[in-house]
């Protein structure tokens, strides 16, 4: 739907709730450039889901929504808040509202599975130490790994290690939170009680997701909204049933996982 | 060039916030008095071990050429205990930091930031330089002064001893010569080289490990480039403060 036709009274209505909102968004590393004229809003409470061939910079535009990559170009608003610029302790309070889970987990290796968990609450409240261990429990019991509170991540299955990222990037109770690919790696059943999971936190906490996943049919199980990241843009697909009878060849060929079709020169030049 | 340029200017760029975070932001006193045990009581042994073999090479090397050239070696003991001082103290006690210590923190560093611990910290809202590279700078920097008064001291024990039983000079007649060669400042420059060396090595190891690339060789790449840079930074370093020191006498 454009802008355009809106009326400023809707226009009004949705930027109130706009929390993440990114203009003509532009990164590059070096000569490459990965991103280009990103324009992208997520509104308070939806689910955005990114999908995309793998090397297309999802991950990029992940980090660069989260504030971790430095847009090279555009502007990019986050609670309302010009990024670039803003002071500090400003930026901090804005991170203090979010949470993430990385691709790689990036568990703390020299902490136990308890104490990953317990790290963000130490260090950015202050709960006490028991209420810190109930906090703790509480997380691991949710997502089902309580018998491995005092294993260290390289101890525990990488299933288990997905289960534990999630945990810790909603310890904090985060209002907005960024899944890196939740399920990759994952068999069909542990993914599928993961994203229930990720869900019912999600409902529990009122929270904003933005999550990544190739995997269509977890895609459609958590989607409100579906974005596809190619040739350094973003198509925005719309909600599921849009989605699936989208008229761009390349969504089409994408969300089917067909081989003939515009991607293939894109995995070409991969 | 223009690559070597930019590096500068990111490792000065580092210097600038390192230094910012140390005045403007809460020091980290656990994890500073952890790494300056890591630092200062794991590298003990090391160091003893290697400085005793340095002090011997000293006194016998020092000798054979006195007594090549002019016949005589009766300066070896205040010669060797100046040399041990003024530079193979601090020296030595750097350069093995800088491989014990100085690839552990490219190494640790690197590991995080491929595996996005470092990306995970940020999130929290936590500065990588404060939580990370200060107390590390600190505990290298006191760690590698500590360990220099240590190694001076060893250094010139084993000196003595090895002039006692190689050479036949007396332990008094060591201590004599050494203090008509040696003055306290020597000693007190010898501690402000380790401090500046102290401060080169961690600076050095997490400027590699934060921007280690990912790969199979991303941190190897990492741990041995900072080894090299900070061992030529500790070697230009002696360079430039042993030439301000000499203005003091």
């Amino acid at each position: 739907m454009s802008e355009a036709i809106l009326s400023n009274e809707t226009k009004g209505l949705i930027n109130k709730n706009v929390i993440i909102e990114a203009k003509n968004l532009s990164v590059a590393f070096e000569a490459h450039t990965v991103l280009k004229n990103v324009d992208l809003f997520v509104e308070k409470g939806e689910t955005l889901v990114l999908i995309g061939p793998s090397g297309q910079g999802k991950t990029v535009l992940l980090k660069t929504l989260a504030g971790l990559i430095e847009p090279t170009a555009g502007t990019l608003s986050l609670y309302h808040k010009q990024w670039r610029g803003l002071p500090e302790n400003e930026k901090i309070k804005i991170l203090d509202k979010m949470g993430m889970l990385f691709q790689k987990n990036a568990l703390f290796d020299s902490l136990s599975c308890g104490e990953n968990i317990a790290f963000p609450l130490r260090e950015k409240t202050q709960k006490s130490e028991l209420e810190i261990q109930e906090i703790v429990d509480y997380f691991l019991e949710s997502v089902g790994i309580i018998h491995a509170k005092n294993l260290y991540p390289e101890e525990i299955s990488g299933g288990m290690q997905k289960r534990l990222g999630i945990a810790r990037a909603l310890a904090l109770m985060p209002e907005l939170i960024f899944y890196d690919d939740p399920t990759a790696g994952l068999d069909p059943i542990t993914s599928k009680k993961i994203i229930e999971l990720i869900l019912e936190l999600k409902k529990k906490n009122n929270a904003t997701v933005i999550a990544i996943t190739n995997d269509m049919n977890r895609a459609y199980q958590m989607a409100d909204r579906i974005a596809m990241v190619y040739q350094q843009n973003l198509i925005i697909t719309g909600n599921v049933e849009e989605t699936k009878k989208h008229s761009n060849p390349a969504v089409h060929q994408f969300i089917k996982g067909e081989l003939l079709g515009p991607l293939n020169s894109s995995f070409e030049n991969l | 060039m223009t690559t070597i340029y930019r590096d500068v200017y990111s490792f000065l760029e580092l210097v600038k916030k390192t230094v910012m975070s140390l005045f403007l932001k809460p020091l980290r006193v656990k994890e500073t008095f952890q790494q300056l045990y890591f630092v200062a009581n794991g590298s003990l042994w090391i160091i003893v071990f290697c400085v005793c073999f340095a002090a011997v090479v000293t006194i016998l090397e020092s000798s054979f050429h006195m007594k090549l050239v002019i016949q005589n070696d009766s300066m070896v003991p205040g010669f060797a205990s100046l040399l041990i001082l003024r530079e193979l103290g601090a020296v030595v006690t750097a350069l093995l930091l800088t491989s014990r210590v100085g690839a552990g923190i490219a190494a640790e560093v690197g590991s995080m930031k491929v595996t996005e611990q470092i990306d995970a910290l940020r999130m929290l809202g936590i500065d990588p330089i404060q939580f990370l590279l200060i107390p590390r700078l600190i505990a290298t920097t006191l760690g590698c002064m500590i360990l220099c008064v240590v190694a001076n001291l060893i250094c010139i024990f084993a000196a003595m001893i090895i002039s006692d039983q190689v050479l036949g000079y007396t332990p008094s007649m060591f201590l004599t010569a050494m203090n008509r060669f040696v003055q306290f400042r020597d000693l007190i420059f010898s501690v402000v080289k380790a401090m500046f060396f102290g401060m080169t090595i961690p600076m050095i190891s997490c400027f590699f490990g934060f921007r280690c690339k990912s790969g199979a060789d991303g941190v190897g790449s990492a741990t041995t480039q900072s080894v090299v840079f900070a061992s030529i930074s500790i070697i230009f370093l002696d360079f430039i403060l042993s030439y301000t020191f000499s203005y003091f006498y």
